[in-house]
């Protein structure tokens, strides 16, 4: 059973139809008379709609203008808390930023400083930074019960095992503040993208459908 | 890229956004054939038609501070414009008259007879179109008489896509069925 296209054919005339179902329309079109007189009649009702200009009894454009601006009431000046409240929406992704850089920073920089110190190249200056290498709980207990049992290789893996534990646990809490900021800015970037779509517009001139 | 036009209408915008007429009127004259061809359309009188289009554009003035720069002011005013017109026909329930005597016809040359049924054919025209429901009147002008895209119309009434295209294929339907006999005129004058 040929299947027809008209549903697709006031969007193929307003030429609103995305490639692939262009393509399609047209194949079938090239096939279908009863699509193609359908098409037709389409076009007449198009050009039949557009055969009457509007009434010529309207105001030219320039006797319209002189008396609209002559009638316009003063503008509204933008509020103060509105004002504010732009300001105020401009500075979230500012700070988020700002919060962010901050923290890379002293990461970054605690890291190298305490990278360099391990070398020794600052001499004994900096070794309060070092202190012990953290320890897990686990690790702890480990210890103190099997301390003196076990080997070198075992107190080796362990403490293998404690690193990354650490590690872990160190990418957890940075990819929970990252992931805060990223939530944070994404919203924002939603919301500035839900404001720009959904322009302010009068009151009393809300779409009642 | 943008045009020179949309250029100088950010400019106008942001003057008029500060209170400067003529800024503003500027931006009237630009879109003012569009806007009355729209609210025409919606409206189906030319009393009614002017007061919307006068009422859209002094809406569109005191709204014009919160207007955010770089979107379309087109869709804009247009939808305060159909909207308008909307509340124009609210406030004045009785059902517009189209006089035949105000429909202007493109060809005056035409002797007088063709000139009456032209006139009958665009009379019978507005009344279709004023026949269909207000939503589906409102995407049908902005489609055919302010030339919107399917995306733009989306916009401008704040509906989906698909609904776009759904009220014009049923206004579109409805026109059909209702303008049989000029389209059967049409396609016999056609050959």
């Amino acid at each position: 059973m040929v299947k027809h296209v008209t549903p697709w054919l006031n969007a193929y005339l307003d030429g609103e139809l995305p490639d692939a179902q262009l393509r399609q329309v047209e194949k079938h079109l090239a096939e279908c008379d009863e699509c193609q007189a359908e098409l037709e009649q389409m076009r007449d009702l198009s050009a039949l709609l557009h055969e009457t200009a509007p009434a010529d009894e309207f105001l030219p454009t320039e006797r319209f203008v002189a008396n609209l601006t002559l009638n316009l009431p003063r503008q509204p000046a933008q509020s103060q808390p509105r004002k504010a409240l732009e300001i105020g929406w401009w500075l979230i992704p500012v700070g988020a930023l700002g919060v962010w850089l901050f923290f890379q920073v002293t990461f970054s920089l605690s890291s190298v400083v305490l990278t360099v110190s391990e070398t020794g190249l600052l001499g004994n200056g900096l070794s309060w930074l070092q202190g012990d290498p953290p320890q897990t709980r686990w690790f702890s207990m480990a210890m103190d019960l099997f301390g003196g049992q076990i080997g070198f290789t075992g107190k080796f893996i362990l403490s293998a095992f404690n690193d990354l534990s650490q590690f872990i646990q160190d990418l957890k809490s940075r990819f929970i503040w990252q992931g805060l900021f990223a939530t944070l800015y994404l919203g924002w970037l939603a919301s500035w993208w839900l404001r720009q779509s959904n322009q302010a517009i009068p009151a009393s001139t809300v779409p009642q459908s | 890229m943008t045009s020179p036009y949309a250029e100088t209408e950010a400019l106008l915008i942001a003057k008029a956004q500060k209170g400067d007429r003529d800024a503003f009127g500027e931006l009237v004259r630009h879109h003012h054939p569009g806007v009355v061809n729209v609210v025409y359309r919606m409206c189906g009188d030319v009393e009614l038609a002017e007061d919307a289009a006068q009422d859209a554009f002094i809406q569109a003035w005191l709204h014009l501070p919160s207007f955010r720069p770089g979107t379309s002011l087109r869709n804009w005013i247009y939808r305060i414009a159909v909207n308008a017109a909307l509340d124009v026909l609210r406030r004045e329930p009785k059902t517009p008259l189209i006089d035949l005597e105000t429909l202007s016809m493109p060809d005056s040359a035409a002797g007088p007879e063709i000139v009456l049924l032209e006139k009958e054919r665009a009379f019978a025209v507005q009344r279709a179109i004023l026949s269909l429901t207000e939503t589906n009147r409102s995407a049908l002008t902005l489609r055919e008489y302010g030339g919107l895209s399917y995306q733009e119309i989306a916009a401008t009434l704040n509906i989906p896509l698909g609904t776009v295209m759904s009220r014009l294929n049923y206004a579109r339907d409805r026109l059909k069925e209702l303008l049989a006999p000029q389209l059967i005129d049409m396609e016999i004058a056609n050959g």
